[in-house]
């Protein structure tokens, strides 16, 4: 392979993490940087044409997104690890993207031991037999900040822009926030970025009732984060003056409380005894808090096919019978349409805005 | 004064088909009585089929059906939470979650539940988890100790003779059909029996993927997928990538729509050429013809290729 610095290397869309990617692939790894392109209608096209039908659909989003980074000249692919069946999303897409016939090199995390250090290691030098370990870790935790930081200002956002004085100005804030952070350079360009937008964000006037609706939204690990796939649900509830909160995200599901999550399940106890798939329980935790906090609704997605989330179902009926709290349940799949999914929306939304008058 | 003896439910579904002689032999050990679900029918399919999730998998519902169908006729009814058995060795995560599915579906009925927990990742053995349920069943920890390691020994009979019966199989002279499925949606009367079924009545030997030494399996899986990480899966790849020269023809069976089939089924099209193959998936559909008329033009393809229709 040639040197590092030539290496083009790309990750799917994700959410607004491919700010963070590009970060920790251009100063962590000294590799150049291939952003894929925005996700549109053509991406979930090629996806689907080439996967298998019952495969989940952030799958075929993946795939989508692959081969548009291919063709915007990446010859470097990354595909992770995972505990469901993204655990082994890359072996297949490496092999459905080679049968097409395209030429790359794979870096899969499935084929190492995630669970032993040194494999850490081996990884950054696959990348960059040059890469120097310490300032690596450096680079690479600054990137985790921005990642942090990512969540943090998407989470202000949500909660206050449906309430803005007068429309447009927190998502011209939030706008110019990931701008900065997709051209971030440094460590002073991310914390600036962020203050930057902190201000903005918290300068910009609202025109709130005092006990506005609120909606909590829990769900599958790609499609709950990811605009795009998820039809911007959240942009949507939050256009009908609801606060939108979710606590599934990077920061909170890994950065902050490692896979373990000990102290979420003690207090599910008596709803489940056991971990029912990799995000179940902070799900279940999550769902129950919003309930417990008096919320006014609670959002699940998922894609079609995912086999977690359709198993957490039961216990969030559960949890909507025994506190009498609204839960809608959402799965998308590469036809969900935008009128499909508004019209349940609408429907969802004058159901709680009617409880909370009665109640 | 009498002891009752304690009744265990085993429903006739999922891990059942793997784990039975394991399951029947451990409970026997200790004096215990289980129960065993009638085989599915109808009623079954229809009862799981209302109780569970729609998108949830045909295995998942007959499961609960056969789960209802013991509610209230023992003691506690057996559901385990088998995760994995290490690194790339996993279950689907169906089987993590079935304890508590199960228990939230069925929290009103006042049935006991019983689990035992298998993740070797998190350092937790089958062998200590046997213990802890004999325990919790009111026995002392030799005695379940004793009931586990009399039940495995049992259960690898049981898997090894089974194993050399099949194995005869490939030697017979007629058209074979080796069928790559889990072993609950083959054994089962309302998926895999009808195929089996219309197999025999056409005259072709059908083999199956699973039924092979479990370890050399998943040594030669590794040849098919490097990173499968799923342990019936790996059996059943490392099964088709010793005997895909010994048959005639591949049928990848599944049961709609399972998670780790609709990856690994796509993998092996795309890896095992030079043998005709037939992706079939089950779904509720109380018929049979439409699997029969695909079952009949994929055995009229292999005798064509060899030259005998």
């Amino acid at each position: 392979m040639a040197e590092a610095k030539n290496r083009s290397v790309s990750f799917p869309r994700y959410a607004e993490y491919n700010c963070a990617f590009k970060y920790i692939v251009e100063q962590a790894l000294g590799c150049r940087y291939v952003m894929p392109p925005a996700l549109t209608k053509r991406t979930m096209e090629l996806g689907t044409k080439y996967s298998p039908d019952f495969v989940c659909t952030p799958f075929k989003t993946m795939l989508g997104s692959m081969i548009e980074s291919l063709e915007a000249g990446a010859d470097t692919l990354l595909m992770t690890h995972g505990l469901c069946r993204l655990g082994y999303y890359g072996e297949l897409l490496e092999q459905i993207l080679r049968d097409l016939g395209y030429q790359f090199d794979f870096i899969n995390l499935s084929d190492y031991d995630m669970g032993k250090k040194k494999e850490y290691l081996r990884i950054v030098k696959r990348f960059n037999p040059k890469a120097n370990p310490a300032r690596f870790l450096t680079q690479f935790l600054e990137g985790l900040r921005m990642a942090e930081y990512v969540d943090e200002i998407t989470g202000e956002y949500y909660k206050n822009c449906g309430f803005d004085a007068v429309p447009g100005q927190s998502r011209q804030a939030y706008q110019d926030f990931l701008t900065a952070m997709y051209t971030a350079q440094n460590r002073g360009d991310v914390e600036a970025g962020y203050r930057a937008a902190k201000r903005a964000l918290q300068s910009v006037p609202l025109d709130k009732p005092q006990k506005p609706l609120r909606v909590g939204v829990v769900g599958e690990f790609y499609t709950a984060m990811d605009a795009f796939s998820n039809l911007e649900l959240e942009q949507k509830l939050a256009d009908m003056r609801v606060e939108v909160h979710r606590w599934m995200n990077v920061t909170n599901q890994f950065l902050h409380y490692g896979s373990g999550q000990k102290n979420l399940r003690v207090k599910i106890q008596d709803l489940c005894r056991y971990d029912m798939g990799p995000t179940s329980t902070a799900n279940i935790w999550y769902a129950r808090e919003c309930a417990e906090r008096g919320y006014d609704g609670i959002v699940h997605i998922k894609s079609a096919g995912c086999t977690p989330e359709i198993d957490v179902m039961p216990v969030l009926q559960n949890i909507s019978a025994d506190y009498k709290i609204p839960v809608l349940y959402l799965t998308y799949d590469a036809q969900t349409s935008d009128v499909g999914l508004m019209t349940r929306l609408e429907a969802f939304y004058d159901m709680i805005d009617m409880r909370k008058k009665v109640i | 004064m009498e002891k009752q003896t304690i009744t265990i439910g085993l429903p006739r579904a999922l891990l059942y088909y793997r784990y039975a002689p394991l399951w029947k032999t451990f409970f026997q050990e200790l004096g215990m009585e289980t129960v065993v679900s009638s085989p599915t029918d109808r009623d079954i399919l229809e009862q799981g089929t209302a109780l569970a999730i729609d998108e949830a998998c045909l295995s998942l519902k007959i499961y609960l059906g056969h789960v209802a169908a013991l509610v209230g006729r023992c003691d506690c009814i057996l559901v385990p939470r088998v995760s994995n058995f290490g690194r790339h060795r996993n279950m689907c995560t169906r089987f993590e979650s079935t304890p508590d599915l199960v228990r939230s579906v069925f929290r009103d009925s006042g049935q006991k539940f019983l689990s035992y927990e298998v993740d070797e990742e998190l350092k937790k053995g089958e062998e200590e988890a046997f213990v802890e349920l004999g325990k919790a069943l009111g026995s002392t920890a030799k005695a379940a100790k004793k009931a586990y390691k009399a039940a495995k020994k049992a259960e690898a009979a049981f898997h090894k003779e089974r194993v050399q019966k099949h194995e005869q199989l490939y030697k017979r002279e007629n058209i074979k059909v080796l069928i790559a499925a889990h072993s609950y949606v083959i054994e089962d009367p309302y998926m895999g029996r009808a195929v089996t079924e219309y197999l025999k009545r056409a005259g072709v030997i059908s083999l199956r993927a699973d039924l092979v030494d479990r370890e050399a399996a998943l040594k030669h899986s590794r040849e098919l997928s490097p990173t499968c990480k799923w342990e019936i899966s790996r059996e059943i790849l490392g099964g088709i990538q010793q005997h895909k020269d010994d048959v005639d023809g591949i049928i990848l069976l599944s049961a709609f729509p399972c998670g780790p089939d609709a990856m690994v089924n796509e993998l092996i099209t795309r890896r095992v050429k030079g043998v005709p193959m037939l992706n079939l998936v089950l779904d509720s559909q109380s018929g049979t013809a439409g699997v029969e008329t695909r079952l009949e033009s994929f055995i009229d393809i292999i005798r064509f290729k060899e030259g005998k229709l």
